[in-house]
């Protein structure tokens, strides 16, 4: 099979993926009891206002009809309006998106440093003290709760150590110095929570490549360690690495819920829970697709960047 | 003549939590420039241990207790990283073992040679790197393979590009590591044939390690006996094939099949190397048919007894006389009667896709992995299939076996027809057919003990056993009722062959599919494994699907052979027949590529048509390939089934005509490309 249908099915697979989670967080928030014009209108609101306000929302239409009405909606970009604020939701959603996406970055250019440097250290000195100390600490982080270490991160560098700001609001108006500084003890929060999964992973592999044939020629042929190591070793330990990568998107969506309200800052994952606590059905729809199609895209990325690195996976059937 | 590298007195012993064992003992030798010397013994030997160490390298637990590896002067074993990195690849390169393992899976091959000749700058004044690994490649009959990954590449083509590799800095000495096991005959022959070339024109001095002496008869001009870490016998590889002076080496070339070995002279080997079992003495005592009580308290030396030879044995004189040869009685009383039919096959047809529907929707059919087969088993009669792999020989036991249903075709046992599929057969019809896998390490459960693993089948089909039995099946294998309570990981590779054989045969099965039970084995234990099958058959009447790819193997056990080329038979015969007069071009290459006691001067065939390509599913599929190929009308219509004496041929060249054999190419041409 050639890469471009392989590529194609998979894209068509993450497609068909999207379009389920579509049906469950419609159909979820379907089973939802009371009546959303009652909410946005309040209690007393007349009859008469409450079927005009249901019209104009389609509420009296059948669900089937409404789901592909607001499948379409979506599709053509339109994520509708929030019930809250009345504004529409791709006003409230675009800045918190990007500064949920600049964070994100940061914190996953965090993640890859603190996820290879461990593992290969490790890997190169197996059985040996650091290996061991690594293994431990590790484990310790890997036990912790993402808030406790938000928390504990935010009491040493903000409160003991005050050299960064334990709040990371930031608005337009923040110079990028500003926005930087604020971003760095939620996206370093981020990234150990993700890489303390990676590392183990990538020092299983790496040991188990290493300990290869193709290793032992490359060594054998007279190559610098160093070239051993990042051009043999290396490209073929990463992919069992890539799928926990991209499971750590994952994970990064929910993290950055939780971590962003330790922190204050005004991203995807604050909006998030302030739609869930108002009700605000329609926004809780538009972000919940949006991670869901990051989330997706995350696996594609990680399956297309396998397939790269490794050529065998495409003569595969 | 020069010295090129001198191994003086090296010892090598690994650590594990159990303290530390001598693998290498006392290991002196030395490689003129140019020279050929060939390591062997059987696995576990350390001969792959004293091999990297003269590449300088070591697993991390072995540890070199005394020696010295002198190359040009020079000890490796002193050198510092950086200095060893210099040699290693340029001065001194590796052959490896396993080509797809070795090489990096990621990496395009020609990008992994550029590497080679990069690091050491070893690009021959106003040369392109470009046009250099051309030249390598076609140095070892490859075309420009350089743009292609390694999975892209059969593995006699991966094999010739690590010694395109191995070769890219004119290195002054080879280490090939096993550089065939893994590969069929007629390849394995090109590659050695192959590296014989290559050392005539290059001038490179090479240390072969091997199990397979015949393969060192080919190519080796000294060859070293190992045995539980200490060379037993240093001597010219002629010498040492003709007249073995060391008991360890006569045994060792007494086990080794060979297609004209008939007259086999002395016996093979008995018992297996047991570090744990070691004399102070000669370690090869416990198993030497010559030791005396001396034997076990005096260490043995290598001792010059003659100008280029020298033995590490105070006997060896005794047991270089060479024994009257046991004339073995050729069971050739056949019955009269032919027995019933056992087993039988009619137009199998098999693959292992299964049409998806997009298949299904165009009418779409996928290519089948074996097409047409027709194959009988007589009661108690042994049938090879041999092919070379991917031939299909395992896909066919698969179809017999239930766990792969056909696409067409029917297999019937005892004259009641085997539904397809395993789950649908009847317990008695799974009792009747007991498969053997090819490697015991992997085939027997590593947390039950014997006594379970053999009491499992009893248990499922329902028969009443008691102690008894299980002492008697192991008895029948020739292991005794200790066994019972020991676990598999106690049990050296051959001793649990044997537990799967037994545990086959604990049913009274009346079919046993062997499928290349051997290949896993040393020789010695290969030997004595036929030695056991051969007995099994006469008493019990046991049938067997004998799958090998070794012909060599093959001739000492089996009544008929069938001949399999990508998935189609070519041939069935009586195994005499067929080795005496092959007539099936295959056939033919098969036999010649196998490799005999002596230098033979192999040289294989050059096709007749290289350019034509056989139509799928319907020309002879060996079209191309056949030297005796007559024309495209092979590669393009179905070849006639011509019956033969004893079976047929499926070939388009007339009986009579292939009967008189060709004669031997004599211009040595460049090998072809696998």
């Amino acid at each position: 099979m050639s890469v471009f249908r392989l590529l194609a099915s998979r894209i068509l697979f993450s497609a068909l993926t999207l379009l389920l989670v579509s049906v469950l967080i419609f159909l979820i928030l379907e089973a939802l009891p009371g009546d959303v014009a009652t909410r946005i209108l309040g209690r007393d609101a007349t009859a008469r206002a409450l079927e005009v306000l249901r019209s104009q929302l389609h509420l009296d239409q059948p669900a089937l009809v409404r789901y592909f009405h607001w499948l379409g909606d979506f599709l053509r970009g339109d994520l509708g309006v929030s019930i809250a604020t009345g504004r529409p939701i791709a006003d409230v959603l675009g800045p918190r998106i990007v500064n949920t996406l600049l964070l994100s970055l940061f914190a996953f250019v965090i993640y890859l440093v603190l996820a290879l440097v461990p593992a290969i250290i490790q890997a190169t000195n197996r059985g040996k003290a650091v290996d061991n100390v690594i293994s431990v600490i590790t484990l310790i982080l890997l036990s912790l709760p993402d808030f406790l270490l938000a928390t504990m991160l935010l009491f040493l560098f903000a409160v003991a150590v005050p050299i960064l700001p334990a709040l990371a609001t930031i608005s337009e108006a923040s110079t990028w110095q500003e926005t930087l500084r604020a971003m760095v003890l939620p996206a370093v929060t981020l990234a150990i929570m993700m890489a303390v999964y990676a590392i183990r992973v990538l020092r299983d592999s790496l040991i188990e490549v290493l300990r290869s044939d193709y290793v032992r020629l490359a060594e054998l042929k007279g190559l610098r360690p160093r070239a051993v190591l990042f051009r043999h070793a290396l490209p073929n330990a990463i992919v069992p690495a890539l799928n926990v990568t991209a499971l750590n998107l994952g994970f990064l969506i929910g993290g950055v819920v939780i971590v962003e309200r330790v922190f204050s800052y005004p991203g995807f994952g604050t909006l998030l829970i302030d739609a869930l606590q108002l009700r605000d059905i329609p926004l809780i729809k538009a972000t919940v697709m949006i991670s869901a199609a990051v989330y997706v895209a995350a696996n594609l990325v990680a399956d297309v960047l396998a397939i790269l690195l490794q050529p065998r996976l495409r003569a595969s059937r | 003549m020069q010295k090129l590298i001198e191994v003086r007195n090296l010892n090598i012993a690994y650590g594990s939590p159990a303290g530390w064992t001598n693998v290498v003992q006392g290991v002196s030798f030395e490689i003129a420039r140019g020279e050929a010397f060939g390591l062997v013994g059987e696995s576990g030997c350390g001969k792959s241990t004293v091999a990297y160490r003269l590449l300088g390298y070591g697993t991390v637990n072995s540890l070199v207790q005394t020696g010295e590896v002198l190359f040009d002067g020079t000890d490796l074993l002193k050198l510092d990283a950086k200095s060893l990195r210099r040699m290693r690849g340029n001065r001194i390169a590796l052959v490896p073992q396993n080509p797809t393992t070795s090489l990096s899976p990621g990496m395009r091959v020609g990008s992994q040679i550029r590497e080679m000749i990069a690091t050491h700058k070893a690009l021959p004044p106003g040369m392109s790197m470009q046009a250099r690994i051309a030249e390598l490649f076609a140095l070892v009959g490859l075309p420009d393979v350089g743009h292609r990954y390694p999975h892209e590449l059969s593995g006699g083509q991966q094999q010739r590009v690590t010694i395109a590799m191995a070769v890219a800095c004119n290195p002054d000495l080879l280490v090939l590591d096993e550089p065939t096991t893994g590969l069929d005959v007629t390849t394995q022959r090109q590659i050695i044939q192959l590296l014989g070339d290559l050392r005539s024109r290059i001038g490179m001095a090479m240390l072969y390690v091997t199990h397979d002496l015949a393969l060192l008869a080919q190519i080796a001009d000294r060859v070293g006996v190992m045995y539980a870490g200490q060379l037993v016998e240093v001597a010219p590889c002629d010498q040492l094939l003709a007249a073995p002076a060391h008991p360890y080496s006569r045994g060792l070339i007494a086990s080794i099949p060979t297609v004209a070995g008939t007259e086999r002279q002395a016996r093979g080997l008995r018992g297996v190397l047991r570090r744990d079992q070691m004399s102070t003495g000669c370690k090869f005592e416990p198993r030497c048919d010559f030791a005396s009580a001396a034997c076990r308290s005096t260490p043995q030396v290598l001792e010059p007894v003659a100008e280029t030879r020298t033995v590490a044995c105070m006997k060896w004189r005794e047991s270089a006389v060479p024994e009257t040869p046991a004339v073995k009685p050729r069971l050739d009383a056949k019955a009269t009667a032919k027995p019933e039919r056992l087993l039988s096959i009619a137009d199998l047809d098999l693959t292992y896709r299964k049409p998806g529907l997009f298949d299904k929707l165009l009418g779409r059919t996928s290519p089948s992995v074996v097409r047409d087969i027709d194959l009988e088993l007589r009661a108690g009669e042994v049938v090879a299939l041999v092919g070379e792999s991917g031939s299909g020989k395992s896909t066919i036991a698969r179809a017999i076996s239930g766990r792969l249903p056909p696409r067409a075709g029917l297999i019937s046992l005892d004259g009641g027809l085997l539904d397809p599929a395993l789950k649908s057969r009847s317990v008695e019809q799974l009792r009747q057919i007991q498969y053997i896998f090819q490697n015991p390490d992997v085939s027997l459960n590593p947390r039950r003990r014997i006594r379970a693993i053999l009491e499992r089948p009893l248990d499922h089909f329902g028969i009443k056993a008691d102690v008894k039995t299980l002492e008697g099946v192991l008895e029948n294998v020739g292991l005794h009722a200790g066994y019972l309570d020991r676990f598999p990981e106690q049990l050296s590779g051959g001793e649990r062959q044997r537990i799967a054989i037994a545990r086959a045969l604990l049913v009274n099965p009346k079919l046993l599919i062997c499928d290349e039970i051997l290949s896993a084995l040393d020789v010695s234990v290969q030997a004595r494994i036929v030695e056991l099958l051969r007995s099994l058959k006469e008493k019990h009447a046991v049938a067997m699907l004998f799958i090998s790819h070794d012909l060599a193997v093959v001739q000492q056990l089996a009544d008929r052979v069938a001949v399999l080329y990508r998935g189609e038979l070519m041939q069935l015969a009586e195994t005499e027949t067929l080795l005496a007069a092959p007539l099936h071009p295959y056939t033919e290459m098969l036999l010649e590529a196998a490799p005999g006691l002596s230098k033979d001067h192999y040289v294989s065939r050059p096709p007749a048509m290289p350019a034509s390509k056989p139509v799928p599913g319907i020309g002879c599929p060996l079209a191309g390939r056949c030297p005796r190929q007559v024309g495209s009308v092979c590669a393009e219509t179905r070849p006639p089934v011509q019956a033969t004496g004893s079976g047929f041929i499926r070939c388009h060249v007339p009986v009579e005509k292939l009967a008189t054999r060709a004669a031997p190419p004599v211009e040595k041409r460049p090998a072809a490309v696998v």
